[in-house]
Parts: C-alpha cells; structure tokens; sequence
C-alpha cells in the first residue's frame, strides 16, 4: 500500500500501528460475537479479504464489513454503534460489552442493556425454582372426584397448590391444529396428479409402455397462527395457564414445520416469539415475566392492533394465518381505532377466535363496547377458563374450520 | 478469479460511475457491497422496502457488466422443476412411440435416447450456469416468497454452481454466474442462506440522491418542480408523516409521479394537485384517506 494509504490509515485506527490489522478485525469480530452478531472465522477471513479489496478509508471499511459480518436488518444499528465505539475508543467498547454479562453462552443485545441482566438472572432463579416444582407429582391417591372437580374448576377459583397442580395438567391437553393443503406434493397411491418423471422411468423398463403410473398429491401443512395475549390484570391467572398451555400444545416437537407467533397487548404490543421458542415452559414463563412490563396494567386493543399492523404485517401473508385474540374485552383504548384494526385483520387471516375467560359466567353477553366490536368481528368465541374447556378448544377450531365463511 | 481487462469494476468509483451513466443512483454503502460481491465472487442478499430499486439493481449492473439478465421469480411451493430444469415428456412419449416401431432396440439404449439434451427444458438456474460468455447476472427475486426446501436446494447450489442431473452428469458453471437475491422480508430466510451471501439493506434514498434519480429519469421537469417533489416525498417518508400511511411511495412512484405532473403541466405543487393525483402515490384506499387537507398543510409548508 502506499505512504499515504498507510499513514491515513494509522491516522483513523487511533494508535493502533500497522501490521495490526488482523488482530484488530478478530477483536472487532467477537465484539460483534458477544453483542449478538452471529460472526464466525470464515466471515473473519472473508472480511479481512474484503478490506484489501476496498482500501482503508474508513467509510469503505465500515461498508466493506457491514456487508460482510452483518446478514440481518436487526443487527445493523448493532453493528454500527460497535464500530464506532470499537474503532474510535477501544475501552469504550469494552464498557458497552461489560455490561452485557458475557459469562453466559447465549449473548444478548446491547440495547437491552440493563434488562438484560434482569432477565438472565431471573432465567437462572427459574431454572432453580423449575426443579422444585417439578417434585410436586400428581399424587396417584388423587380420588377420581378431585380430579372431575379440577378439570371443571374455573382457574381464577383454585388456591396455590391446585394452581400449580393444573399448571402441569394443562400441559398434557392435546391440541390436534388444522392443517392446509400446500403447494408441495408428495409421492401417494391417492394422489390426482401424475408424477411423469417417475412414471416415465417405469415405462421406459417396461419396454415404453406405460403400465404403471405413479401418483402425487399435496401434502398437508399445519396452519400459521398468531396468538395475540391480553395482558391486563384482569386477565392475570389465565395468561399464565393459557401460555403454557399453547406453549406446549405446539410446540416444534409434535408439530414441524408450524409457524407460530405470539404477542402480548397492554398498554403497547410485545413480542413473545423469543421466550416462545425455548423448549422449557417454566424458562419460556420466566422470560415473559422479564420482557413484559405492563403485566397488570389496563388494556388498549386498538392501540396493539395498530402496532401490529405496523410491524408485524408479515406474519399475515397468505390469508392462511389463525389469529387466536385472547381478551376479556375490557378496552381502554380507542373505538374506531379498534374496530378499523379488527376489520383489517379479518381481511388477512384465515379465521379470526376470541378466546374469552368470561364465558365462565352462565349469563355472559359481550355488551362492554369492546367486548361487542371483537364479538362481532371474530368468527368465534370460544371458552377457555376451566381445563375441560381447553380440551374441547381443538374440536371447536375444528368445526370452525369447516364451516364456510358465513358468519358476517 | 479471472477479471475482465475492460471491467468497470476496477473500483468502488468505477462502479458507482458506471451504474450512474445506466440510471442507477446508488450509495457508496450499496456500490461497496456490489463491488465486494463482484470481487470475491459471493452471491449479494438485498432486503428493503418494496419499491426501492433492489430489482433495478440487477437491471443496471446487467448492463453495466455487459452480461444477460435472467430471472428467476420465486414463490410458494416452488419446485426445482420449475426452477432448475424439466424433462420434455410429451416430447419423450412420442419419442417413445415412435421407437416401438422400430424393433430391435434394448432398453439400456432406448433409457440413453430418452434422456439427450434435446429433452431438457432449461429453467433460469440452469440457463445461468450455462451462459455463454461472458456469463450472466442471475437475479432471484422475493426469496422470502419460496419455502424452506427450496432454501435448502437453493444453498447447495449457491455454494458450488453445479448440479447434477442424475441421467446426464455434472453439469458446472465455466463463468459463475453473479447472483442477486433480494427479499421484502416477508419471512425470516434462513440462516444458512445468509451466511451464504453478502447483506446489504436498501432504504429510502435520502433528498439528495432522490433529487438526481427524478432529474435523471425525468429530465422534461423543471428544476423547481424536481426540488418540490423531492422535499414533498422525502418529507412524506419522514417521521411524523410515514407513521399515517401503511405504503410510503417507493422510488418507483415518486418518478410515475414527476412524470405525471409533467404530463398535467404542473409548475408548483398545490393541495389540490396532490389530492388528484395521489393514486399514483398511495396505491391504497386507507391511504389516500390519509391525505387529509391539514396533513396536506403540513407537508407543504415551507421548511424551517
């Protein structure tokens, strides 16, 4: 490189002398490691190659190596406040990194900052507390009386204990999802379409004459959902059980290839996919606890609704989308906001379910004026506050499904 | 990595000045990225906003580079037959009648009849690998569109430019094709496929550049009309004003409109003009509803 190339380049890197180069760029690249930014050695070596290719002014480096380290819209703001930091002032990087908590192995962003360290302590505490509460078996001597009793048991009406014990029941419930008819085919003797490759090799054996003719037919997909979960204090005892319950209900194990997304609404919308994507129902609980702040707090549907609209519109691509809305209607938002939002999301989901706790009251009308508009946008209320209602949950969405759109 | 001598990709200038002279306005981030992925022969994800040039990207570097442009529109359930390549089977099952009157054929050699060349109907990721010099600029448009297997199948072949058709061989790229993948991010692709390819996200352009863009494609616009329509669109994609709108107005939509009000013989941009001609801009009904009157004032008025 030339005399000048080189002290401009030392000009810009601070102190750093030449011929270090690599050593800054792997110390740049586990920076990135810790913050989240999925980095490793060959993206290393590609970037350090990049960088002969571009030259060093230093708007072309951060360019060079944005394109190269960075894969995701979300870690851009990451990357470039670490570069700035890093590549202006090492030892400010280092604060930003110290207090990610960089003992654990799965990183977290410096955005979260300080929450961070809530959470990852709470995830700690809950893993301890998971294993007490694992010692609380279904006593065998439970009378069949106590357990009819438990399954038709509204959940706001069981003390501690029962609460616990049914915290591990609702995990069993089964829930058969619908499934669509997708665009890939699969190999089946009942299939309505030919599979011509296959066919044809079978009759270019059997000397050109097509004897055999092998069939495909579509195969069948779980559909997408999206679980949209009140979170207001009224609502408090049944997210918990109703999270879980979806939690395992769907999970990966019994279900792949199934999408699924869940959000809480409050006072602002919250995604929950993060915590939904752990394996353990106790940790992914523990998560929602760290990451949601307005647990508890009043409701404003129109206001998440938009919010949904804005950000997370993706998720509806389709029409096939489920939408699960579970609420008490109790809104503190706005109508027309809310009834504007609920049409929109009735125009791009599949079927629209109001999962409503107050069904638990015999005489229960949707007359709140929340409670109206989402009775009738929705093309279904269904219960959800005992664990009998729970079970006959898959049967309804079942019926739901095969009923045609008449329900408007 | 053999470079062309009369390669404008010399440098990130070159290539910036290059891109220009075909139309395209670009940044200094995207020609970097460009640049690198000519260089180090790596495919090139693009993300962004629907209407934001990622497609004429591929149009303008095609040009530049002198290579052909194939494209490959992707979507749910796509197959590699329609992707990769396909068997003519009308095409064979005359062959094969027509072989049963002749007698005497074996069926080892009436297989290799059946499966020449001549049969094999080339979808765009095979016609890429076999371009003929000096190779060709392959463009796989909305990936977010296609579905898991086909991410799957698609790394593989991003990885090696080669497949492999059981009944005729390995068939390899001699030019590599240069591959633009771009994506509305209407799904998460998969982490693989990201590793894969350089990252680049392409946003709104900013005034300036968005200024040079509508005076370039637009030149029969005055330069006042120019600068009013760039300070309107950029002050409409700006904070207190996008959040109204579900569909700011890409690229794409503020040059329809410059040409629009050049066709109406616009001089200065009122409340009116905009209210009638704001389908070009918003291509939805809860969005030209958004255009109230007082928004109206807002964005006309002159900046501080």
């Amino acid at each position: 490189m030339s005399a000048a190339t080189e002290v401009q380049r030392a000009n810009w890197w601070g102190d750093a002398r030449s011929g270090k180069l690599p050593a800054n760029l792997l110390g740049f690249g586990r920076a990135l490691r810790r913050a989240g930014v999925p980095v490793d050695a060959e993206r290393l070596a590609l970037a350090q190659q990049s960088l002969v290719l571009t030259g060093m002014a230093k708007e072309d480096v951060a360019a060079a190596l944005e394109a190269v380290l960075v894969s995701r819209e979300q870690d851009l703001a990451v990357f470039r406040e670490l570069f700035a930091a890093y590549f202006r002032d090492p030892k400010l990087a280092q604060q930003l990194l110290g207090q990610l908590l960089p003992r654990s192995p799965e990183a977290a962003r410096p955005r979260h900052g300080p929450r961070v360290q809530e959470a990852l302590s709470a995830i700690r505490a809950a893993g301890q507390q998971g294993e007490a509460r694992d010692e609380t078996r279904l006593d065998a001597a439970m009378s069949a009386s106590e357990r009819r009793r438990l399954q038709h048991a509204d959940f706001e009406q069981l003390s501690a204990s029962e609460y616990r014990l049914v915290q591990q029941l609702v995990r069993d419930i089964r829930l058969p999802l619908p499934s669509y008819r997708s665009r890939r085919s699969e190999l089946h003797v009942s299939g309505t379409r030919v599979h011509w490759p296959a066919s044809l090799k079978a009759a270019a054996r059997s000397g050109g004459e097509l004897a055999q003719l092998r069939w495909l037919r579509r195969k069948q997909r779980p559909m997408p959902w999206l679980a949209l979960v009140d979170v207001s204090g009224s609502m408090e005892r049944y997210v918990r059980l109703l999270l879980a319950f979806l939690h395992q209900a769907s999970s990966p194990r019994l279900h792949p290839g199934l999408r699924r997304h869940v959000y809480s609404m409050g006072t602002s919308l919250r995604e929950l996919n993060s915590a939904f994507a752990l394996a353990d129902p106790d940790a992914m609980l523990a998560r929602i606890d760290a990451e949601i702040d307005d647990f508890g707090g009043g409701t404003r549907l129109g206001e998440c609704l938009a919010q949904l609209h804005r950000q997370a519109a993706r998720h509806l691509v389709g029409r096939r989308t489920l939408v699960l809305l579970v609420s008490d209607g109790l809104d503190t938002g706005e109508p027309q906001l809310l009834e504007r939002e609920l049409q929109w999301l009735g125009r791009h989901s599949a079927r629209m379910v109001w999962l409503n706790p107050l069904l638990r009251f015999d005489g229960y009308a949707p007359l709140a004026r929340g409670a109206a508009m989402l009775h009738r946008h929705t093309h279904a209320m269904l219960a959800v506050h005992n664990l009998e209602s729970l079970q006959q949950l898959a049967q309804h969405l079942a019926r739901l499904l095969q009923a045609g759109d008449h329900h408007r | 990595m053999k470079k062309n001598e009369k390669s404008p990709v010399e440098s990130i200038d070159a290539l910036m000045a290059a891109l220009r002279e075909q139309g395209y306005f670009a940044d200094r981030r995207l020609a970097t990225a460009v640049f690198l992925a000519l260089r180090l022969q790596r495919p090139l994800l693009l993300e962004g906003e629907p209407g934001v040039g990622k497609t004429a990207l591929a149009q303008a570097l095609s040009a530049v580079l002198a290579r052909e442009l194939i494209r490959l529109q992707c979507y749910d359930g796509m197959e590699q037959r329609e992707a990769l390549y396909e068997w003519n089977y009308a095409a064979q099952l005359l062959h094969l009648r027509a072989a049963e009157l002749r007698s005497g054929t074996g069926v080892e050699a009436l297989e290799q009849e059946l499966y020449q060349a001549r049969y094999l109907v080339r979808r765009p990721l095979l016609q890429a690998l076999q371009a003929p010099a000096p190779g060709a600029v392959l463009l796989i448009d909305e990936v977010d569109r296609a579905d898991e297997p086909f991410e799957a199948f698609l790394l593989e072949y991003l990885g090696e430019y080669q497949v492999s058709i059981p009944e005729l061989g390995v068939i390899r790229a001699q030019l590599p094709p240069v591959t633009l993948l771009t994506s509305n991010r209407t799904r998460d692709l998969h982490d693989a496929v990201r590793r894969r390819c350089l990252y680049h996200w392409l946003d709104y352009p900013e005034r300036e550049r968005e200024l040079a863009i509508v005076q370039a494609k637009v030149p029969e616009a005055g330069k006042a009309l120019t600068e009013q329509i760039a300070n309107f669109v950029a002050r409409l994609r700006s904070r207190p004003f996008a959040d109204a709108f579900e569909r700011t107005p890409g690229i794409a939509e503020s040059v329809e409109w410059a040409k629009a009000l050049v066709a109406l013989d616009a001089l200065v941009i009122d409340p009116e003009l905009v209210h009638e001609t704001a389908g070009i801009l918003f291509k939805q009904r809860e969005d030209v509803a958004a255009l109230t009157p007082e928004r109206l004032q807002q964005l006309l008025a002159p900046q501080a």
